[in-house]
């Protein structure tokens, strides 16, 4: 498994050439196609996992000694925190969360202190019964900034949850989305712009069960248990895969655009789930969101990305927005296929390895479904 | 296409500290310690004026990281760092646009950048966008009669929409006016019982009635080159209504000469253009009236109302008393006194819990069958005259001809 990222690069997270040195001239601020990941070629045979913030990545190698290393701002190794062990891990922009069998750790990283700013302990039995990834813990999900940690009612029986900037969605067992927090750019999917204080339902998709949830800047995804994605919320820069006003008038700049039609819909915001087709209606088996881009993965192992794309992160290989999915053909080309996508606010990081070259396409397929819905 | 260049740097340079040591960087805890390094950065090529393009990008990364928090929360809950952020992300972006020799383009886009800052951010470093857009202004000022006016062809000066039709004033509900009264007077009879007036002969001397006669040519020489918040479609309660922002030539093109297709209506309004350019300010004064109020001065809220004929503000009433000064066009208003309130089916929402559901123009008196038993007020407002609102009274606004106001909220 070989890690690629591309986007935005000010600090040097996706990969630096000279030392310290930021956004002073040495590193190419906008990686506009993807680049492999420096510190990940090596021990290409283990597993890793990665976060992003908008200045650092981290990534955790998983095997015998796991453990985080941060990237890009301010990533002295003597200062990352001590995360032997750990099973999961979450970045912001002042903390990183570490997930360890018996207990979840919130270490501040403006601060050289030695001991996590927040910590809690799991009885055993917790920890074998949770199998869910940060940022949910046993009892609840935990947050970086005071009071760290915020309590949700079991009967929510939740396998999943999503944090946007300023909302939350949330995936039951049963397939059921409910959201909460703003709704400033309709990022709840209730019709509404309302705030919610409690996890709600979100009533327009009952009836199709959904396995996967993401959250962007202000807008919202799912992918449903066929392979369909569903879109909400703030449409500013194209996230949500529908026709931005803002999007196509960059297009139109410089071009004769004198035979546009003026008629055209746009859509600026979208307080419902709306069904988003890919090209050839392909299958989505993952998604992410920066905060104003979108990144789907599909049964084939091909990428999409739509949205916000002037710092690269669209991996287009330039600074255009886009309103509609556009497949990454850089993986293709290189006879890779794509098996894991996380976003960074502003930039994207992709997990590839090299397409099988025997002819067992269902066996492969099948594999592949296991390890990236676990 | 312009290929006219300016040395607009020296003198930009002269309003900046003389050291990158005394300029200042200060920020609260809320902003992160890697924004802040850019910002650092930024100020660092700031002074080296080394790498103009360097500094361009560390200005647009301090910009769209600064405008993804002002657009998060409501405006009202912003942390004011940030809206300091985006003004500094200004700043270092007019210094990029502004280095060695700024095109006209550039200068534009600059001037541009000023205005986003005074619009969006907060004040830094003594208002210095407000000093800097003031230099930039003249630079592009001076050189532009005879460049535009040999491309503009005369066809497109009819302004748009001038004969609306003017509403008969039934001579019972016409709201009284009076001549210049004394400050007692006002006070007694029309202050102290809350009665609206309309007052003649106190705002006649205002430079914007004389030797600064406000027309859209005076507005496109003192404010042409400066963006400005429009509200696009024809009232605030529409489904389509929008904002966008466009400089103040875009908007009399589009919208008061009538080049933009599809009939949309454009109102620049409720907008603080008086402090943004102050030299429009210099025209206009705040009525002696005001001094009856317990507010300071600097509390009166001067807002600009700048449109074609056809605008209309829907039935609403603000939390302050308002002498609304009429100096270009005409307007139709129609007040309601707040006892009102009951027959006007005011909106259930927060955000428009002071706004009437009902459209005065047509009235849906099968849904509002209240609306019709309710007495009101009326006038036509002309250009001289003054409408006292007392805090609270409702009013609806809808201009007859290309039209100019000036409000001025005070308690």
């Amino acid at each position: 498994m070989i890690w690629f990222g591309f986007g935005f690069n000010g600090f040097g997270q996706i990969y630096s050439t000279a030392k310290e040195s930021v956004s002073d001239g040495d590193v190419e601020v906008k990686v506009f196609a993807p680049v492999k990941l420096s510190d990940c070629g090596s021990d290409g045979e283990k597993r890793q996992q990665l976060a992003a913030s908008w200045s650092r990545a981290a990534v955790l190698r998983h095997g015998g000694h796991s453990c985080v290393r941060l990237c890009g701002f301010g990533s002295d190794p003597s200062r990352t925190p001590r995360s032997q062990g750990c099973r999961d891990a979450l970045l912001s922009e002042t903390h990183l969360t570490l997930s360890f069998t018996d207990r979840t750790e919130c270490w501040s990283l403006d601060q050289t202190d030695s001991a996590p700013v927040w910590r809690m302990d799991h009885t055993p039995q917790e920890s074998a019964e949770l199998s869910a990834a940060l940022p949910l813990v046993p009892g609840g999900y935990v947050i970086s900034a005071p009071p760290f940690f915020h309590r949700l009612s079991p009967r929510l029986c939740v396998v999943s949850l999503a944090l946007g900037v300023e909302h939350a969605v949330l995936l039951s067992a049963s397939g059921t989305v409910f959201t909460w927090g703003s709704s400033s750019h309709g990022q709840l999917g209730h019709g509404e712009l309302c705030r919610e204080v409690e996890p709600r339902p979100v009533e327009a998709l009952w009836g199709v069960a959904m396995r996967g949830v993401a959250a962007g800047g202000w807008h919202s995804v799912c992918i449903s248990g066929g392979g369909d994605l569903y879109t909400w919320g703030w449409n500013e820069s194209g996230q949500l895969g529908l026709p931005s006003r803002a999007v196509r008038r960059g297009t139109l700049e410089g071009a004769a655009g004198a035979g546009s039609d003026s008629r055209e819909v746009f859509i600026s915001i979208q307080a419902f789930p709306a069904l988003l087709d890919l090209p050839q209606e392909a299958e989505v088996t993952r998604v992410s969101c920066g905060s104003r881009h979108t990144a789907a993965l599909t049964g084939a192992g091909d990428l999409y990305t739509w949205g916000w794309g002037e710092y690269g992160q669209l991996g287009q290989e330039t600074g255009c927005s886009s309103d509609q999915p556009v497949r990454v053909d850089f993986f293709a080309d290189q006879g890779l296929r794509v098996v894991d996508v996380v976003c960074g606010p502003w930039n994207t990081f992709v997990c590839a390895e090299e397409t099988d070259p025997t002819p067992h396409p269902d066996a492969t397929e099948t594999s592949h479904l296991s390890t990236t819905l676990q | 296409m312009s290929t006219t260049m300016a040395h607009v740097w020296p003198e930009l340079q002269g309003k900046l500290p003389h050291t990158e040591a005394d300029f200042p960087l200060q920020f609260s805890e809320k902003v992160e310690p890697s924004i802040a390094f850019v910002l650092k950065q930024a100020r660092c090529q700031l002074y080296s004026g080394e790498n103009a393009s360097l500094l361009e990008q560390n200005a647009q990364i301090i910009l769209d990281f600064s405008w993804e928090k002002l657009n998060t929360g409501t405006w009202r809950d912003v942390d004011k760092e940030w809206r300091r952020v985006y003004s500094y992300g200004c700043l270092f972006k007019v210094g990029s646009l502004c280095h060695g020799e700024a095109s006209e383009a550039k200068l534009q886009e600059a001037i541009k950048t000023c205005d986003m800052g005074l619009l969006m951010g907060a004040a830094v470093m003594d208002n210095i966008l407000q000093t800097l857009v003031g230099i930039l202004q003249n630079k592009v000022k001076k050189r532009q009669p005879g460049e535009e006016d040999s491309n503009e062809e005369p066809a497109v000066k009819r302004v748009k929409g001038v004969s609306a039709s003017v509403p008969e004033i039934s001579p019972v509900a016409e709201i009284p006016r009076t001549q210049c009264p004394s400050l007692e007077r006002f006070s007694m009879d029309f202050l102290a019982l809350q009665k609206p007036v309309i007052l003649k002969g106190v705002i006649d001397h205002w430079p914007a009635f004389k030797d600064h006669c406000w027309s859209i040519d005076y507005l496109r020489t003192v404010a042409g080159c400066r963006t400005v918040p429009v509200e696009v479609g024809s009232r605030y309660t529409d489904e389509e209504w929008s904002q966008t922002l466009v400089t103040v030539n875009e908007f009399i093109d589009s919208y008061i000469l009538g080049k933009e297709e599809g009939g949309h209506v454009g109102y620049l309004a409720q907008h603080q253009l008086f402090d943004q350019i102050p030299e429009l300010k210099e025209d206009i004064r705040i009525p002696d009236y005001c001094c009856l109020g317990e507010g300071e001065e600097d509390d009166i809220t001067i807002n600009a109302w700048f449109g074609p004929a056809g605008t209309v503000s829907p039935l609403h009433h603000d939390p302050q008393n308002n002498f609304l000064a009429q100096v270009v066009g005409r307007k139709y208003i129609r007040l309601y006194s707040p006892g009102e309130s009951d027959k006007l089916y005011p909106h259930q929402s927060q955000l428009l819990h002071n706004t009437s559901q009902v459209d005065v123009g047509s009235p849906d008196v099968a849904r509002f069958p209240d609306f019709v038993k309710a007495p009101y007020q009326e006038c036509i407002l002309n250009p001289g005259e003054v409408l006292f609102i007392p805090v609270q009274y409702w009013h609806y606004v809808r201009s007859l001809d290309l039209s100019f106001s000036v409000s001025f909220w005070w308690s």
